[in-house]
């Protein structure tokens, strides 16, 4: 039983225009799954569906078997305890008028109960956010900071840290680094790694950049126009197999 | 000979010193790359040059361009400067254009002020400009809320570049696009370079945007430059520790040497 | 760096000194009981229009009774009755706009319909009208003040919440399972105090002067109530023999609102100073 399964899955706007056609494709545990494409070829679309915060119009995403219908928030709370995100703009990914601590504490007050977690103890709140705070090489003194205080890079660790602080089966990267320097871009994709192994999950990254792609996954997804052009696993990034598009993309980043 | 000459620029804010003692020419014709991370003040001294620093922060030292010192200017003259033989693209491509005006309407405010054509003169050379980026003619009459990142980074060099400037100063220009348009932008970038041959600093903080297109490079850090040179020799044999990290981070596509079957390209 | 932290702490001073005039002010009206000694509604013809004296530190009024008693009491009266019709508005208002703002579609409509209706009118004109229309008396008057004013408060809380509900944190929020309410009151209401405190005070002088106003011409509170306007109303005639019956209430006015006008200045600045360190 994969650990994610998209099928046939489509979704249009009001008006008429199609963001997403006849996507298919599936996860396992513990492996990192890469989707490259340009802005607006649905990508992001893609991963709203997935975390249930947007509704598709066909087909069906099934989650560890069980078949995930455009449902209602209570029915979803035990699906939603399994995957976490990373979302794209880490300035606005945390409240500015919380703490770093209250930010982090998020997951946990909500799933909490319903989780085993293996990683990660709870002992006491303070403890808790000092660990997830160490896993991220951030000092625990940033618990009492604000967002402000932060650096970008800083503040996308502290992102990290919370959707990896309950565990999850499958986390959700949507350009993670894309709105960094190049040297925390480095750092954070480095901790990124790291992470997936400690922790066993599964990560679905999506980026517009085929070589930070390259680096993270070990199977490949091109994407465009709403439409999966090309699968492969990593090693194949260079067969002459490889969709027109994919070759394109790849001769601009040499 | 030098478009554009720095020569020992200060920039202090309240509290501290953002840029410290930097210098750095351009040649004519030439693509100079200045690379930094954020903070480093790389684009404090892309403002500075255009005279478009907020009004807490001072800039001290001297800015040639041609025989005239651009920090000694007043703002009328530098008016007259902007445009003609200096523009400016910035990484905020949404900003820079006001919402409520067409793009057509931009273009003609832009003409304006700096020619004496008549709406029919001024409309044919807006045209005539968007078709050189690559655009269609009814991108004229659209809202910039109507076109994407890539084609409103493509009008901005269209206007930076009508005029003809002697050296256009690009802050970012594709940082905040994604690798398609972004890959579009310079090549388009690079081909109106040899077209009108006008000099480009291009400032960065990714040396993949550089290694294709640079002729110079100059790397930032905390507010001074610490390694300038030909592009080749930066990259290949950098002589400061933070140079070659910088090479190092920036991720590039690695060719796996086993299984190829057909290697393309 | 010298002179910003000399005006931090001169600001720092100001708000002390502001925070216990307002406070003492505060504990004086809700402890009037133990200070006065004279009944404030008793007539005592007899008595009446006598000049500042032990007995009567400011002298008594038209009727005789106690002109001080009066005026600690109207204290009670005035502030209190701000108070209590302001508190009413921002409870009415805030959870108006949150629910509009954050549910959007027709809920919103239908809220940003009334509110217009409520808009289209200066809020003096609607209280002076609607006091007409539900007859004199201290009730009606603080019903009209009411009414008037949570639309301000559920339009601010609600283009607040429009705001920051596009933010990617409320996204992550939903993600993570809370529910609408949970997210309002965890990461959105944080957002709104600030706002809310500074409109609420800035609020707090003009309703005092809309109360004192509208019973100086008969509509809010009646008498025997020793409410500051009323007072006012009720001195006019001696204005010419015995100004000072119209001049101390009608400072206290002043004062109080003053006082709060610059309460509300400084809360603002504070916010501000504050985002400015934000950003």
């Amino acid at each position: 039983m994969s650990l994610l399964d998209v099928r046939n899955v489509h979704k249009s706007y009001d008006n008429g225009v199609e963001i997403l056609r006849n996507v298919n494709f599936s996860m396992e545990r513990k492996e990192c799954l890469g989707l490259v494409g340009e802005s607006g070829c649905g990508k992001s679309t893609l991963a709203r569906l997935i975390l249930q915060i947007e509704s598709f119009d066909k087909g069906s995403i099934l989650f560890e078997g069980t078949e995930l219908q455009n449902k209602s928030e209570r029915s979803l709370k035990p699906y939603r305890k399994n995957i976490q995100a990373v979302l794209q703009n880490p300035a606005s990914a945390l409240n500015p008028k919380l703490r770093i601590k209250d930010s982090l504490m998020d997951p946990y007050l909500q799933f909490g109960s319903l989780v085993n977690l293996k990683y990660f103890t709870y002992r006491s709140e303070a403890n808790f956010i000092g660990q997830l705070l160490e896993t991220v090489e951030l000092p625990r003194s940033f618990a009492e900071r604000y967002p402000h205080e932060l650096s970008g890079g800083q503040k996308q660790r502290v992102t990290i840290a919370r959707a990896i602080s309950i565990e999850p089966a499958l986390i959700i990267l949507d350009e993670p680094a894309s709105s960094l320097d190049v040297l925390s871009q480095a750092a954070v994709l480095k901790l990124l790694g790291g992470l997936r192994e400690t922790l066993d999950t599964s990560y679905l990254f999506i980026s517009h950049d085929l070589s930070a792609v390259q680096e993270m996954s070990q199977r490949i997804m091109v994407m465009k126009g709403g439409v999966i052009v090309d699968s492969f696993e990593k090693e194949r990034l260079f067969c002459s197999e490889r969709h027109s598009y994919t070759k394109e993309l790849i001769s601009m980043f040499e | 000979m030098s478009i554009l000459s720095v020569r020992q620029l200060h920039i202090m804010g309240k509290q501290n010193d953002i840029v410290k003692n930097l210098s750095l020419d351009v040649q004519e014709g030439e693509w100079f790359a200045l690379v930094g991370q954020s903070g480093s003040g790389k684009s404090m001294t892309a403002m500075a040059i255009c005279q478009l620093l907020a009004p807490n922060l001072q800039a001290k030292g001297e800015i040639w361009c041609g025989e005239k010192n651009l920090l000694t200017l007043s703002s009328s003259e530098i008016r007259k400067f902007r445009g003609k033989r200096l523009a400016y693209i910035f990484q905020d491509y949404q900003g820079s254009f006001t919402p409520f005006l067409t793009i057509g309407q931009h273009f003609d405010e832009y003409q304006r002020t700096h020619l004496n054509l008549s709406k029919k003169a001024r409309r044919q050379q807006a045209v005539n400009a968007l078709i050189s980026v690559g655009l269609n003619e009814d991108i004229y009459g659209r809202y910039p809320f109507q076109l994407s990142g890539g084609q409103l980074q493509r009008v901005s060099i269209s206007m930076a570049l009508l005029l003809e400037p002697d050296i256009l100063i690009a802050d970012e220009p594709t940082t905040a696009l994604d690798s398609v348009s972004s890959f579009k932008v310079l090549q388009l970038l690079s081909k109106l370079q040899k077209e009108t041959g006008c000099a480009i600093l291009f400032i960065t903080h990714d040396l993949r945007h550089v290694r294709k297109y640079a002729d110079r490079i100059a790397v930032m850090k905390d507010g001074a430059i610490i390694e300038t040179g030909d592009k080749n020799r930066v990259l290949n044999h950098p002589q400061h520790a933070y140079t070659n990290e910088l090479i190092q981070s920036s991720p590039s596509l690695r060719r796996i040497p086993f299984k190829l079957e057909g290697v393309s390209g | 760096m010298e002179l910003v932290i000399k005006g931090k702490s001169k600001r720092r001073w100001r708000m002390t000194v502001l925070f216990t005039v307002m406070a003492t002010i505060l504990a004086v009206a809700a402890y009037t009981f133990l200070i006065v000694k004279h009944d404030p509604a008793l007539v005592n013809l007899e008595e009446r229009l006598w000049p500042a004296s032990m007995e009567h530190p400011l002298g008594t009024d038209h009727l005789g009774r106690d002109v001080l008693t009066r005026l600690l009491l109207g204290a009670q009266l005035t502030v209190g009755y701000g108070l209590l019709s302001l508190f009413a508005a921002v409870i009415i208002g805030v959870p108006f706009g949150m629910i509009a703002g954050f549910k959007g579609g027709l809920i919103d409509r239908i809220f940003m319909r009334i509110a217009d209706a409520f808009l289209a009118f200066p809020d003096t004109i609607v209280a002076i009208v609607l006091s007409g229309l539900l007859g004199p008396g201290i009730e009606n008057l603080l019903l009209a003040i009411v009414l008037v004013k949570w639309v301000n408060y559920a339009r601010l809380v609600r283009s607040t919440v429009i705001t920051e509900r596009q933010k990617e944190y409320v996204t992550v929020a939903k993600i993570n399972g809370l529910s609408s309410f949970g997210i309002m009151r965890k990461h959105l209401f944080p957002h709104l105090i600030g706002n809310v405190l500074v409109l609420s005070s800035l609020d707090l002088g003009k309703i005092i002067l809309l109360i004192s106003s509208l019973s100086y011409i008969g509509l809010g509170a009646q008498p025997p109530a020793p409410e500051w306007g009323a007072m006012l109303n009720d001195a006019r005639p001696y204005f010419q023999s015995n100004m000072l019956l119209m001049i101390y209430p009608g400072l206290a006015i002043v004062f109080v609102v003053l006082l709060t006008n610059m309460l509300g200045d400084y809360l603002r600045d504070a916010f501000d100073v504050k985002k400015e360190v934000g950003s």
